[in-house]
């Protein structure tokens, strides 16, 4: 009698039920997502009194609104999993990996049932029993059987499904059992509600919408229809387009009249427009909910500890672009935990703690939200992915061997590429990376990986805070405008077609039939729009210069002519018609200010459809830079100049203490050089060559050594390049290190200390002699050839032995080997075993693990140093500060070394 | 009163049980005001008492019967009657709910009938 049953009360006129179930699937799917929450956080603290309440009235709404709506299946389920909550709660269960794990799988039961219910507007036939009976026996305090339903679960079941049977004061009437609950209600299965509720779920607002001004207490937030958003949306995109064309229109009229109000309207739609836009915004953490739960499962299933660590879960974005990075994102998390994170027992070994960790983590950066999904597993098997390509014939052994690190961990991101050995439960369900990429880029967003062995891995997504209203650079080509959307470009370059022997200005070739751009050291392929949309004949001897686009697709770049350029706008995106929706080269249309309809260009089409891959990237950048080695290594400042030769010379910039020109009348002729008063100092300027200069001043680079000065006499300075540096050692001649290609151009590197000798014979004479007895004996880990052997000789100068070795894995064998030191100095990053590791292998253990270690590295932040202090480092230098590296030696030894310059 | 709509806060952590009864106690003529939690009920009584209340028992922030002691620590004698609404395994609540000054309890789920059938004993209806 308690329920209502009867068809006719089930659904009267008054009480239609129609937006009820709606209601119902909307809110209980908020209350499943919480549990899914709550109970993995029960499971990391057992018998927390307020999780463990709010689970239990979780479940408890759950099955007190069934009643409501006379769903019994999902009655009897939620009803057999509020019993054994209950006993958790009262402490009279303990709740043990085997209950939680009954409970998570009894909230699955109910969504399957609920996801039933959503589709047909009834709940599906189906057997709970098991279940019920697996919960029961836990409410019992018996092991759950699982299977096996006891012969008490009937009569208990129909308790559950006529709960008031036994009330007082009840009149007695038979409690009504099943039939019921295959009419939910009495209307017919209608489509309305479960879509109602699909598209409202998402909105997550805990308030009631009823009636707001009824509802009062509760009227901080209302659920609004997805619809109306939408509506409101595109009413906003078009107000925005006609207030375009109005203030187009009052710029050639020149009219004050109405020029006020119009700007008042202007700004008053910009913020309709941005209120509009927030009102679609949700935090990204709504996507996020379900990653715990799954984590925890993964956890179980791969036997591996697990931490999920999640930053930003407020940062908001559209919740179109929320719900299609949903399922990138789950499969990342699914990957890191299956592929990067190692077992217990192989972190154990590689000296990690035992639990893994996944970190996610999101931020506002311009316009875009960026997204970040980490692990600190093994990182990325550069090898395996290698023999992979390889296997798969996507590149050539020797195309390998020019590919640099980076290049080729995005191999991961090729249609079919998997490098787990086996293909797992997991993972392997024939969702890849590469599926992830283009669920990404669909959203005009881009993602990229960086993984350093041993230390894990990183994606970071980048995508549009919305896909209604983008941000547009506004181009033409042919006599026709179109738009780039922002987040492609990379940077404007006006490039000539002609090179003036002046560097640093961009220059159009052609290399065999391909156009290419030369920008700094870069060759970048080239299209020109005209010629790719075949508007008009492009020839690129016509004009002296063009305007680039440079755009980046993934890690490649490529460069757009056009004609001219001429804003970044707002746009408003409007599907291309299905007429056009072929053409891959355009993602959308716009109606601009003046109400020209232009198409939007789709940037990852356009790269297909030039052809564009990593295999044209790598040819091009082979043909740059033929002595690239497959080690990416860090960005150096050079000092570029030219001194005697018509060959260019650089010097490392920090080393050069300042630059002056030097009036040639203060420059004095001694016996055997020349010098010059500087600051009180005298100060010996060297030559790299004979020859006289005539020119009324000298140009000369001031090096310092500890109070030492010494002047380098150059004919000219031209440019500081931050470069990445590759040395061929082989063309080396007595001061100099070698041979470059810095911007494009062979360029001898200067070996100072060979001219600091120069300066100063005497001084090296002396710590050579001082240096046998007493000098310290110190380690040096470097990969770049360069700081090896500017680092080797500077230190054996200042009167210590120096051993050099250009990687960890190399130093370790020396450690292996009995070799002993003083104090060791390691470059960060390194490529197999960077510092970091290299300084927690050694204070693992072994006879260096006290010694003193010094990190060197270009990057100066305090989360590095940090980083470095907690992997076993006694101090951190920056690169190339050559006195702070003196005095950290100085102080980590505790004694000074050999008095080099003590004279 | 007489003559002018009486009306009822509904407190309830479910959007449905409320909109349930809020559609019932429309029907009869009642305005229907809601709450989510007794925190927020009782926040709502604070601005406009309402001439009687059904409270649900297990609410997130302040539960049902934290609400009622509060409520009536506040407000004694002048405390509206309060329906109290329970499911079978609040059952052990009643005795507390009565002896805090509940007036009546409903079981979960109601329908017209019976909710009707309680106001009517309180004498609301």
């Amino acid at each position: 009698m308690r329920r209502a049953i009867s068809p006719q009360r089930q659904a009267p006129k008054e009480y239609a039920m129609d937006d009820l179930l709606a209601d119902f699937i909307t809110e209980t799917s908020e209350n499943l997502a919480e549990l899914d929450v709550a109970l993995v956080k029960l499971e990391q603290v057992p018998g927390d009194i307020a999780t463990l309440s709010l689970i239990f009235r979780l479940v408890h709404t759950i099955k007190g609104t069934c009643g409501f709506l006379g769903l019994a299946r999902l009655e009897r389920v939620a009803h057999a999993a509020e019993n054994v909550l209950g006993m958790l709660r009262e402490g009279r269960l303990t709740p043990t990996a085997e209950i939680v794990s009954l409970i998570l799988t009894t909230a699955d039961q109910i969504k399957r049932i609920l996801a039933g219910l959503a589709e047909t507007g009834q709940e599906p036939a189906g057997d709970d029993e098991a279940l019920i009976a697996a919960l029961n026996a836990a409410a019992a305090g018996e092991k759950p059987p699982v299977t096996a339903a006891e012969p008490t679960v009937a009569p208990e079941a129909a308790l559950a499904a006529a709960p008031a049977a036994e009330m007082p004061a009840a009149p007695a009437e038979p409690p009504q059992p099943q039939p019921q609950a295959e009419q939910p209600q009495a209307q017919e299965p209608q489509p309305a509600p479960a879509e109602a509720a699909r598209q409202a779920a998402p909105v997550v607002s805990p308030a009631d919408s009823a009636s707001p001004a009824e509802a009062a207490p509760s009227a901080q937030t209302i659920r609004v229809s997805v619809d109306v958003l939408e509506h409101l949306m595109t009413l906003v995109s078009e107000l925005v387009l006609t207030r375009n064309q109005l203030l187009q229109l009052a710029r050639k009229q020149e009219n004050a009249a109405f020029s006020l109000p119009l700007q008042r309207l202007s700004q008053i739609t910009s913020e309709l427009q941005e209120g509009v836009m927030k009102s679609r915004m949700q935090p990204i953490g709504n996507a996020w909910n379900k990653l715990p739960r799954l984590v925890r499962d993964l956890s179980h299933e791969l036997g591996k500890k697990i931490e999920l660590v999640m930053h930003g879960a407020e940062t908001e974005l559209d919740r179109q672009v929320l719900e299609l990075i949903k399922d990138p994102l789950t499969h990342m998390v699914r990957n890191s935990a299956d592929h990067g994170l190692e077992s217990p027992e192989e972190r154990r070994a590689a000296d990690k703690p035992e639990t893994g960790r996944i970190s996610l983590n999101a931020f506002h950066e311009g316009g875009h939200i960026i997204i970040e999904v980490s692990d600190d597993g093994r990182g990325l098997s550069t090898e395996r992915i290698r023999a992979k390509a390889l296997a798969l014939g996507l590149a050539t052994e020797a195309e390998l061997a020019a590919m640099s690190e980076s290049q080729i961990q995005r191999f991961i991101f090729r249609a079919g590429f998997s490098t787990a050995a086996n293909v797992s439960a997991v993972s392997g369900r024939g969702v890849g990376m590469d599926v992830v990429k283009t669920n990404v880029e669909r959203i005009g967003g881009t993602i990229d990986v960086k993984s350093v062995p041993g230390l894990g891995t990183t994606f970071t997504i980048k995508i549009p805070l919305t896909l209604a209203i983008v941000s547009a650079l506004i181009v033409e080509a042919g006599g026709e405008r179109f738009a780039i959307p922002q987040i492609s470009v990379q940077e404007l370059v006006h490039a000539r077609t002609h090179g003036n022997g002046n560097e640093a200005q961009p220059v159009i070739e052609r290399i065999n039939t391909t156009l290419v751009l030369r920008l700094r050291n870069r060759l970048l392929p080239l299209v020109a729009l005209n010629e790719l949309l075949q508007l008009a004949p492009f020839s690129i001897e016509e004009q002296a210069h063009y305007y680039v686009i440079v755009v980046q697709v993934g890690a490649n770049l490529f460069g757009i002519i056009v004609d001219r350029i001429f804003d970044t706008e707002e746009i408003v995106v409007k599907p291309v018609a299905a007429i056009l929706r072929h053409i891959t080269l355009f993602s959308g249309n716009t109606i601009l200010g003046d109400g020209s309809v232009i198409m939007i260009l789709d940037i990852n089409g356009m790269a297909r459809a030039i052809g564009l891959n990593a295999e044209e990237e790598k040819y091009l950048q082979g043909k740059m830079l033929s002595s690239e080695t497959a080690v990416e290594t860090e960005k150096t400042n050079m000092l570029l100049f030219r001194a005697g030769s018509s060959m260019i010379k650089a010097v490392p910039l920090a080393l050069v203490a300042r630059l002056e020109d030097i009036p040639r009348e203060q420059i004095e002729h001694v016996s055997g050089g020349k010098v010059t008063q500087y600051r009180g100092q005298l100060m010996p300027l060297i030559s790299m060559h004979d020859q006289e200069s005539e020119e009324p001043t000298q140009a000369v680079l001031v090096f310092n050594d500890r109070g030492r000065i010494m002047g380098l006499m150059v004919d000219e300075i031209l440019d500081i390049v931050a470069t990445e540096l590759r040395i061929e050692l082989g063309a080396a001649r007595p001061g100099l290190l070698g041979t470059a290609v810095i911007a494009g151009h062979a360029t001898d590197i200067v070996d100072i200390s060979y001219w600091l000798t120069q300066a100063h014979q005497d001084w090296f004479s002396i710590t050579k002699v001082e240096q046998a007895e007493t000098a310290a004996r110190l380690l040096v880990v470097e990969d770049s050839d360069f700081f090896r052997d500017l680092i080797g000789p500077m230190l054996n100068a200042s009167g210590y032995h120096v051993t050099a070795v250009p990687t960890a894995v190399q130093a370790l064998r020396l450690r292996d080997d009995g070799q002993t030191f003083d104090a060791i100095i390691s470059d960060i990053e390194m490529p197999e075993m960077d510092g970091f590791a290299f300084a927690r292998a050694v204070r693992a253990g072994g006879p260096w693990r006290t010694l003193p270690m010094i990190a060197l590295s270009s990057r100066s932040s305090d989360a590095d140093k940090n980083t470095a202090r907690e992997s076993g480092f006694t101090d951190y230098v920056v690169k190339f500060d050559r006195e702070a590296l003196i005095a950290s030696i100085r102080h980590c030894l505790a004694r000074p070394p050999a008095p080099a310059l003590a004279a | 009163m007489t003559g002018s709509q009486r009306s009822c806060l509904v407190v309830d952590d479910s959007r449905v049980a409320r909109c349930v009864a809020r559609r019932i106690l429309e029907a009869h003529g009642f305005s229907v005001r809601e709450a989510e939690n007794g925190k927020i009920a009782l926040e709502a009584c604070r601005q406009e008492m309402p001439d009687c209340i059904l409270l649900d028992w297990n609410m997130p922030e302040l539960n049902g019967l934290q609400f009622l002691r509060t409520l009536h620590g506040e407000y004694g004698s002048d405390t509206p009657p309060v329906i109290f609404c329970t499911s079978e395994t609040d059952m052990k609540y009643i005795e507390q709910a009565i002896a805090n000054g509940a007036q009546e309890f409903i079981m979960k789920p109601f329908d017209e009938e019976i909710l009707v059938g309680k106001f009517q004993q309180v004498g609301l209806l």
